[in-house]
C-alpha cells in the first residue's frame, strides 16, 4: 500500500545553500565576520556605558551634607527634636548628643517623633524605632543611621549627613 | 487496511526537484477537510463600526465621569512633612500592601519580578491544550502533593503575619482540594464545572483574588501608620 | 428633506471617485466585498488586521471588548495628554502652579485633567481586565503565546506610564508616592543605588527627578506603548484571528 517512502532529511535547507567545504576562502570569511561581531560587541558595550555616563548628573543641585543643628543648650535633656528641613534628629541624652537620620530605612518616608509613646514612628509601613534608632516594630530592615556629631569652635552642634557611624558616639557638651 | 492513514506527510529536502510536493492520499478518500470554518464578516465597515461604538462608549462614560468628579490635587509636594498615610497609587497599594510585611527586597523587587516572570511563561509552560482537569490524573498524589504545598505555603505565611494574604489562599486552595471530589457526574453544576479545571485555573484565580483582596484591604482599610481602619468610620 | 440627502450622498459619492481622492483611498467607492478588502488592505493602519473577521469573535461574550475598551482609553489618554502638555512646565515648583492654573485659570482645563486622569485609571484597570479574561477564555495558547507575552510587557508600560505620570502634578500624593517607589528599586541588590540614582537624576526626588519622568511619560513611553499596540494587533492576524472558543458539539 505504502508505495511512497516517507524521506525525512536533517536539514531541510541542505542544497539550497552552498556546501561550506565549497568556499575557498572560508579563513578569510570567518575572520572578518567575527572581527565585524566582535567590533558591535565593543560599539554597544561603549554605548552602554556612555549612556550610564551620560544619565547620571555630575552636578547636582541638592542640600550640603552638613548642617548647623544649633547650639547645645537648645535642646533640653533627654530630649529628641526633629529639624524635618535637614531630615535629622538630634538627640539630648544621658550620656550625651547623639544625631539620627530621620529618613525610614524601609522607604524613604519622613518618620515623626512620638514624645507620648517614647517611639520614633514612620508613617507609610508602620515602622517605629526607639530613640537609640533600633527597630521595634515594623517593616524596615535597618536601624535608622547614627550620624557623625561635631561641636564646632564657635560653639554650635553640627552634623554630618554623610557620614554614617558604626557604633554609638556621643558628644559631651 | 483500516489501521493505515489516511495520508502521510512527506517532507521532501531538495526543494528544486519536488518543490510542492507535501502529502500523499493513500486511501481513496475525498481530499475533503471538516472545517468549523463558520461566518465572517467584512472588518470594513462591520468591526470597524463595532470598535468605534465602542470607544464612544468609553469615551461618554469617562466624559461624565470626568464632569462630576475632580481629580484629587494635594498640596505642593513638601519634602518636610509625609502625609500620614502615605499612599501609592491604589493599582500599587498591593504592593505596599506586601511591603508592610516582607523587606522591599522581597516584595519590591522579588515578588514582582516573579510575578512577571510567572505571566511571561504561562503559555511556554506545560502547555494544556486540552484543559485537561487537574484531577483526571493521578488523582491521590497529586492530591498529597498540593496539600504539602497549600500547608507549607500556609506556614510561610503565618510565620510572617500575612494574614491578608493567608485568608485567599485557604480559600482559593481549599476549593481546590474540595474539587478533587467531584466529578462529571457530580449532581451540581457548579461541581461539575469545578472538577474540569486545569491547575493552571486554580494558579491564576489564587492570583487573582490576593490581588484584589490586597488592593482593597491597602485601599480602603489600612489608616494612619499603615494600622486598621473601616473605611466607613473615618 | 429626501432630495438633499440624495444630493450630499450624490456629491459625497462624486468626490469619492474623484482622481484626487482616489490618490488617498486607492480603493474609491463601492461596496463590494473587493472595495472593502482593499479599504483594509491599502490603508496603513487598518492593514494591521484581517480583511475579515469571524462573526463570533464580534460577540460581546468571548472579549467583552476589553481589548478595543483599552485601545478608547489609550487614545483618549494621547489626546487628552497632548492638549494638557500645552500648559505644563515640567520644573519645581511651576508644576503645581500649573495644576492651579489648569485648575482655575485654563478652559476646560479642570475637565481635561480629569478626563486624562480617570481615563489613566480605567486604562489600567481595563488592561488588567483584559488579560485575565485572556487568561480564562484559553487565548493565550499556541499559536498566539508570543502575542500574550507582548500583553504582559504592554501592561507593565501602562503600569509605568502611570507611575510616571503620578509624580508630574508635584503635590503630595504625588511626591510620596513617587518617594516609596523609588525606594524600592533601591531594595535591588548589587545595583539599587545605581538604579535609584538614575531613575531620579539625583539623589532625592527633586526638579530632576520631575524633568525625567516628564520625558518618560510623554515621549519615551508612550512611543514604546504605540509600537508594541501595533505588533500586539499585528500579531492578531498572524496568529489566526480573535481566539473564539470552539463550538459544542
Amino acid at each position: 500500500m505504502s508505495d511512497v517512502k516517507t524521506q525525512v532529511a536533517g536539514n531541510p535547507l541542505a542544497g539550497a545553500i552552498p556546501d561550506d567545504n565549497e568556499c575557498s576562502d572560508c579563513g578569510r570569511r570567518d575572520l572578518l565576520a567575527k572581527l565585524g561581531v566582535g567590533s558591535l560587541i565593543v560599539a554597544a558595550a561603549g554605548a552602554g556605558l556612555f549612556a550610564y555616563e551620560f544619565f547620571s548628573p555630575n552636578v547636582l543641585f541638592e542640600a550640603p551634607p552638613i548642617v548647623k543643628a544649633g547650639k547645645p543648650d537648645q535642646f533640653p535633656a533627654n530630649s529628641v527634636t526633629l529639624d524635618p528641613q535637614s531630615g535629622i534628629y538630634l538627640i539630648n541624652g544621658s550620656k550625651g548628643f547623639y544625631a539620627l537620620g530621620a529618613i525610614c530605612t524601609h522607604l524613604g518616608c519622613l518618620t515623626a517623633w512620638k514624645p507620648d509613646l517614647d517611639l520614633i514612628a514612620c508613617p507609610c509601613h508602620g515602622s517605629r524605632f526607639n530613640r537609640e534608632g533600633i527597630k521595634v516594630a515594623g517593616p524596615a530592615p535597618q536601624p535608622l543611621p547614627w550620624m557623625k556629631v561635631w561641636l564646632s569652635d564657635d560653639g554650635y552642634l553640627m552634623v554630618d549627613r554623610s557620614t554614617t557611624l558604626k557604633a554609638p558616639e556621643y558628644v559631651k557638651v | 487496511m483500516s489501521d493505515t492513514p489516511k495520508m502521510q506527510a512527506e517532507v521532501q529536502s531538495d526543494v528544486r526537484k519536488n518543490p510542492r510536493r507535501i502529502a500523499f492520499i493513500l486511501r481513496r478518500t475525498s481530499p475533503h477537510v471538516k472545517t468549523q470554518d463558520e461566518g465572517r464578516v467584512m472588518t470594513y465597515p462591520t468591526a470597524l463600526t463595532r470598535f468605534i461604538i465602542t470607544l464612544e462608549v468609553a469615551f461618554v462614560l469617562l466624559v461624565w465621569i470626568s464632569l462630576l468628579a475632580n481629580a484629587p490635587l494635594e498640596g505642593i509636594a513638601d519634602p518636610m512633612h509625609t502625609p500620614n498615610p502615605a499612599k501609592a497609587p491604589w493599582y500599587f497599594l498591593g504592593l505596599q500592601e506586601l511591603l508592610h510585611y516582607f523587606p522591599p527586597v522581597v516584595a519590591g523587587v522579588l515578588i514582582p519580578g516573579l510575578v512577571v516572570g510567572a505571566l511571561i511563561v504561562i503559555p511556554y509552560f506545560n502547555i494544556n491544550i486540552e484543559g485537561e482537569s487537574l484531577w483526571a490524573r493521578d488523582r491521590q498524589r497529586r492530591l498529597m502533593v498540593l496539600s504539602a504545598v497549600l500547608i507549607l505555603f500556609c506556614l510561610f505565611l503565618v510565620f510572617f503575619d500575612v494574614i491578608v494574604a493567608l485568608v485567599p489562599t485557604l480559600v482559593v486552595g481549599g476549593i481546590m482540594l474540595w474539587s478533587s471530589r467531584f466529578s462529571h457526574e457530580s449532581p451540581s453544576r457548579f461541581q461539575r464545572w469545578l472538577s474540569l479545571k486545569p491547575l493552571s485555573f486554580w494558579i491564576m484565580t489564587w492570583f487573582l483574588v490576593e490581588l484584589t483582596v490586597l488592593t482593597v484591604v491597602g485601599t480602603f482599610f489600612r489608616g494612619p501608620g499603615w494600622a486598621w481602619v473601616l473605611p466607613w468610620r473615618s | 428633506m429626501a432630495s438633499i440627502s440624495t444630493t450630499i450622498k450624490s456629491e459625497f459619492e462624486r468626490v469619492r471617485n474623484s482622481d484626487v481622492w482616489r490618490t488617498i483611498f486607492r480603493s474609491g467607492s463601492g461596496s463590494s466585498n473587493l472595495h472593502r478588502s482593499q479599504a483594509v488592505q491599502q490603508n496603513i493602519f487598518l492593514h494591521l488586521f484581517s480583511v475579515k473577521v469571524r462573526t463570533r469573535a464580534l460577540d460581546f461574550s468571548p472579549t467583552w471588548y476589553l481589548g478595543a475598551l483599552t485601545l478608547s482609553t489609550f487614545f483618549i489618554l494621547i489626546a487628552t495628554g497632548i492638549l494638557l502638555m500645552f500648559y505644563y512646565h515640567p520644573s519645581v515648583p511651576q508644576a503645581y502652579a500649573d495644576m492651579k492654573d489648569l485648575q482655575f485659570a485654563v478652559a476646560s482645563g479642570v475637565f481635561l485633567r480629569n478626563l486624562h486622569r480617570w481615563s489613566a485609571h480605567a486604562m489600567v484597570f481595563l488592561v488588567f481586565a483584559h488579560m485575565f479574561k485572556v487568561f480564562y477564555r484559553g487565548a493565550y495558547r499556541p499559536p498566539r503565546q508570543f502575542n500574550w507575552v507582548i500583553g504582559v510587557f504592554l501592561l507593565l508600560i501602562t503600569l509605568l506610564l502611570s507611575y510616571t505620570g503620578y509624580l508630574l502634578p508635584w503635590d503630595q500624593l504625588a511626591y510620596w508616592a513617587v518617594t516609596v517607589g523609588s525606594n524600592i528599586a533601591k531594595a535591588v541588590p548589587l545595583v539599587g543605588k545605581q538604579i535609584r540614582f538614575l531613575m531620579l537624576g539625583g539623589n532625592e526626588v527633586n526638579a530632576n527627578a520631575l524633568l525625567r519622568f516628564y520625558v518618560l511619560h510623554c515621549v519615551i513611553l508612550p512611543l514604546t506603548a504605540i509600537l508594541l499596540v501595533g505588533v500586539h494587533f499585528w500579531r492578531i492576524r498572524k496568529d489566526g484571528g480573535l481566539h473564539v472558543p470552539e463550538k459544542k458539539s
